[in-house]
């Protein structure tokens, strides 16, 4: 049967090093636990500089969760109107927006948006 | 005496690989799934909080459980053994998500704690059931006779397998498409096939251990007794699971709660029968 080893100082060190970590993660925690802002969610998309290539037009665009929830399923739309007439239009769907993120993407257009009236929304999201 | 302190730390060192070791072996598949980093990204504080409570718990009553088996191990010994167990897991998972670049100088501090402490879960019972196979109770290997609680033993063991089995379906959509359509009878037939598979594995397989499972102490002596409590264990196991990765919530019907239970009472069964073989 073997003696109670008395603990060495490599496990006291292991010991007090795993302590520090658990304890600063756990203290993180609590942490944006009490920051935690508890905004709704906002979503903005911002189309960003047309290009023509091949006689087609993209229009890049990025949208930025600036809100306090993370959502999904964030539809956006872009048309093209002329008056009240839609002439094209196109839509996306970015699958997971957590807070601050970003994602880009394009829409396509045939004829130029520069000469209409090009509106690019969101159209929707869901929550998790 | 440099030397012996050389040896100490060599020691130290091996048992911390060794951990570590363990860790990715069951941390890893979960690494790689999206549903954990969606989950992780936007869970509250106080969910994370009681996750790491929750892990803690269950690697304490690993650890404890073993102990009982060595004679000179400590109540101490078991509670160091799991702060330990889940820094190696933090720290290993949170090394492996930067290298993913699932954490990156711009994620939100929240949701980077909350994909840390999810993946690190995993992370953590593999590095608590590397120290219990392979480890540091060498008196294992000779011990058929289990001094302390059998029946808490054979408990822990069957939540642990549960756990690590059925820890990588949870979080993905399988068990919810599944059970849209398992419907009255299909859904009653899977706890018998469960009962079955379970009682096959540990009892009529003939894999290391039959002899001392049918001579086991404890409550659950004859081994149809044991069955069905480590089944019961099994989906209490995959009921955790499920209102971890947020598959189940306290508001939802109870009907669903009994469908998805049962459904990934399946794996966590066959999960919780391995762990006894192996424990």
């Amino acid at each position: 049967m073997e003696k109670k080893k008395p603990r060495s100082t490599a496990e006291w060190v292991t010991f007090g090093i795993a302590s520090t970590i658990l304890s600063a993660i756990a203290g993180l925690v609590v942490y944006v636990w009490i920051s935690d802002r508890h905004e709704p969610a906002a979503i903005s998309v911002e189309p960003r500089e047309i290009r023509e290539t091949n006689g087609q037009f993209y229009v890049p665009f990025e949208v930025t969760n600036t809100g306090g929830e993370t959502v999904e399923s964030v539809q956006i739309v872009a048309e093209l109107k002329e008056g009240d007439r839609v002439l094209e239009s196109g839509d996306q769907q970015v699958d997971f927006l957590s807070r601050d993120e970003k994602e880009e993407g394009a829409f396509v257009f045939q004829r130029d948006p520069r000469q209409g009236n090009l509106i690019v929304r969101v159209a929707s999201y869901k929550i998790p | 005496m440099v030397t012996h302190l050389g040896k100490q730390w060599k020691t130290e060192l091996t048992d911390l690989v060794r951990g570590a070791s363990g860790g990715f072996l069951f941390g890893i598949p979960l690494l790689y799934t999206m549903e954990v980093w969606w989950i992780g990204s936007y869970i509250s504080p106080l969910r994370m909080l009681v996750s790491l409570v929750f892990t803690f718990l269950i690697v304490f009553l690993l650890n404890q459980t073993a102990g009982f088996r060595n004679e000179d191990a400590r109540s101490t010994d078991a509670l160091k053994d799991s702060i330990e167990a889940l820094a190696i897991g933090l720290v290993c998972s949170g090394a492996m998500l930067i290298l993913l670049q699932e954490i990156t100088l711009q994620t939100p501090l929240r949701e980077a704690l909350g994909k840390l402490i999810y993946e690190s879960v995993p992370f953590t019972f593999g590095v608590a059931l590397a120290n219990q196979f392979l480890g540091k109770n060498q008196s294992r290997s000779g011990n058929t006779k289990h001094k302390g609680n059998a029946t808490l033993s054979d408990i822990s063991a069957t939540l642990i397998g549960s756990l690590v089995i059925a820890f990588n379906i949870a979080p993905t959509d399988e068990v919810p498409m599944l059970a849209s359509a398992a419907t009255g009878g299909w859904l009653l037939a899977m706890i018998p096939a469960s009962l079955l598979v379970s009682y096959c594995i540990v009892f009529a397989a003939g894999f290391t251990n039959q002899q001392q499972r049918y001579e086991h102490q404890g409550i659950f002596q004859r081994p149809m007794g044991e069955t069905i409590a480590a089944y019961l264990v099994s989906l209490f196991a995959a009921m955790l699971m499920l209102v971890f990765f947020q598959k189940l919530h306290f508001d939802d019907p109870w009907q669903l709660w009994l469908r998805y239970t049962i459904l990934l009472g399946l794996p966590a069964t066959v999960g919780g029968a391995a762990g006894r073989l192996a424990v």
